[in-house]
């Protein structure tokens, strides 16, 4: 090196740089090629070693008279810095003259060192090759950079592959929850089908169609996903005669629901069999007992069961009813009054071996409607406290009110009631109006099952 | 909807039960183990003081009749005291004051 360090001038106040200076100036060739911050050496075309320098003897731990003249520069390189030498660095270095900054390891005796190789042929007067002048960087500090930045980059692939696969799994657990959320929709609308189709085993799709007569319906559900304990029904047993009942099962949900489908098939084949009215509540009773109450799970129903006998010649039809605890049918005569059927005696049906029937008789003449109703009605929760019970009384003033009013009639306003009654009615209620046309054409019957 | 609290005390003559607040659908089966937990023996008489029942649907009567059977079970009697107005409205509709002692208050048993 020659020149000035810096662009600096010497001036009169720095001595002490020039002093340092002119010792840079004095620094022999032979010192700088001994003690360069890098290695030195010179090699025989064949490689042998002619001339290295003391930096590079001291990184591999080497003694000159062990090298020089001894040694091949490929001798000094690892296994693999030796295979790499042979087959590229030396063909292309004899190819090309010179060649710059390949990396390769050489032998130490602690191990390997990471160097960066430049080499240059020296070249004689007619252009022979005489020697080979390479200089080695210890590359250390680069390889350990290196091995970092291909660590963190190792890392950051790492990073970047446990986020995908976290992605991934996120991914696939909302897929499984959108599947479970789709199949819980499913279950619930097979339980909702499940219910509606139990629900409607229960209660009569429509009424049938009855010579001579006006039917009609209301059935109010309290829950939408509990199956009623209510029930009514009405069914053809014989010429001119037809049976219906309506009734309340204890308790409420599924097992109010598989009382009331034993009531129901109970009470259709009784009728068939025998449409006498207290025959078939009797039946019931025993079929009830026999099956929950005898084994000690006390279930029962309240419950009217009646028989239709029409054909008379005026019109008329005459009506038989038993009961089994339930509360009295009511008629809204033709004149504009009620009538009370009271069928004292009666007990509920299912608890006891036998059971007490209460019974009526009445007839239904052009213009009169017959209504039987459960308890939902008048035990509706009224008032501004929700307190008092709506009561028989008030229904009977309703009825007597209302009259005269055909079948339909008579459920509309009822139904209107039970509406009005809001979160009050917190029972199932079931209502069920037969009567006779005051104008004879008037024989359609109709359903209502508000779900 | 309130609670069912039961209390039971006992008298010569057998267990009284007090029952306050509501037998319904909800709370019928708490009063059904309590019952099937009493030991009755014959001639003993199992008194429901129900001064305090607030309301009683069909579950709740299911309950007293079963009860009832309880208590028949071991040849006891079962009383009903202080029975509610609209309970007993009820009761006597499906037949069952034929069926169960009735006393005006559980006080003189």
């Amino acid at each position: 090196m020659t020149g000035r360090i810096g662009g600096r001038e010497p001036t009169g106040e720095g001595a002490g740089t020039d002093a340092v200076f002119t010792s840079l100036l004095e620094d022999s060739a032979e010192e700088l090629y001994e003690s360069a911050p890098c290695g030195y050496l010179s090699t025989t075309m064949d490689g042998t070693i002619a001339k290295i320098n003391a930096t590079l003897l001291d990184w591999l731990g080497l003694e000159r008279r062990a090298v020089v003249g001894r040694k091949r520069f490929a001798d000094l390189l690892t296994v693999g810095g030796r295979l790499y030498h042979e087959t590229h660095f030396a063909p292309l270095l004899r190819m090309q003259g010179e060649l710059g900054g390949i990396a390769l390891e050489m032998k130490t005796a602690g191990g390997r060192l990471p160097v960066l190789v430049s080499s240059a042929i020296k070249y004689g007067g007619g252009g022979e090759p005489l020697l080979i002048r390479t200089t080695v960087f210890d590359a250390s500090d680069r390889r350990a950079y290196e091995e970092e930045l291909l660590r963190r980059r190792q890392e950051a692939e790492r990073a970047r592959t446990e986020a995908e696969q976290a992605r991934a799994e996120a991914e696939q657990a909302q897929a499984e929850a959108e599947r479970a959320r789709k199949q819980a929709e499913a279950d619930r609308a097979r339980l909702a089908d499940t219910l509606a189709v139990l629900q409607q085993s229960l209660l009569p799709d429509t009424l049938p169609a009855v010579p001579g007569l006006e039917a009609a319906a209301h059935y109010h559900t309290a829950s939408p996903d509990r199956l009623g304990g209510d029930f009514y029904d009405l069914f053809p047993v014989g010429e001119n005669l037809w049976a219906f009942f309506l009734g309340d099962v204890c308790g409420k949900g599924p097992e109010a629901a598989s009382l009331t489908s034993l009531t129901r098939y109970t009470l259709r084949a009784a009728a068939h069999h025998d449409p006498d009215p207290v025959t078939a509540l009797t039946t019931l009773n025993d079929a009830l007992h026999e099956r929950y109450t005898a084994s000690g799970d006390p279930r029962y129903c309240t419950c009217v069961f009646g028989v239709l006998e029409s054909g008379h010649d005026d019109g008329h039809v005459t009506v038989r009813l038993a009961s089994g605890g339930h509360p009295p049918a009511l008629v809204l005569r033709a004149d504009g009054h009620a009538d009370l059927l009271p069928t004292p005696g009666g007990m509920l049906i299912g608890v006891f071996p036998t059971a007490p029937i209460g019974t009526a008789q009445t007839i239904l003449a052009a213009g009169d409607t017959m209504l039987l109703y459960t308890d939902g009605l008048t035990e509706a929760r009224t008032g501004p406290t929700r307190d008092a019970l709506y009561g028989d009384d008030a229904l009977y003033a309703f009825a007597d009110e209302h009259a005269p009013a055909t079948p339909q009639q008579t459920i509309t306003a009822l139904t209107e009631l039970l509406d009005g009654f809001g979160d009050g009615l917190d029972d199932d209620t079931a209502l069920l109006a037969l009567g006779v046309p005051a104008d004879p054409s008037r024989t359609r019957p109709t359903t209502d099952h508000p779900r | 909807m309130r609670p069912l609290d039961i209390t039971r005390r006992d008298t010569a003559t057998g267990p009284v039960l007090h029952v306050v607040g509501d037998l319904d659908y909800t709370h019928a089966p708490g009063f059904r183990h309590h019952v099937r937990q009493l030991t009755l023996t014959a001639g003993q008489c199992l008194v429901l003081d129900l001064s305090g029942l607030e309301f009683c649907d069909s579950s709740g009567i299911t309950a007293l009749l079963a009860a009832r059977q309880h208590a028949q079970a071991a040849d006891a009697a079962i009383i009903l005291a202080a029975v509610p107005s609209n309970l007993m409205r009820t009761l006597t509709l499906v037949g069952l004051d034929q069926v169960f002692t009735i006393a005006p208050s559980a006080d003189e048993l």
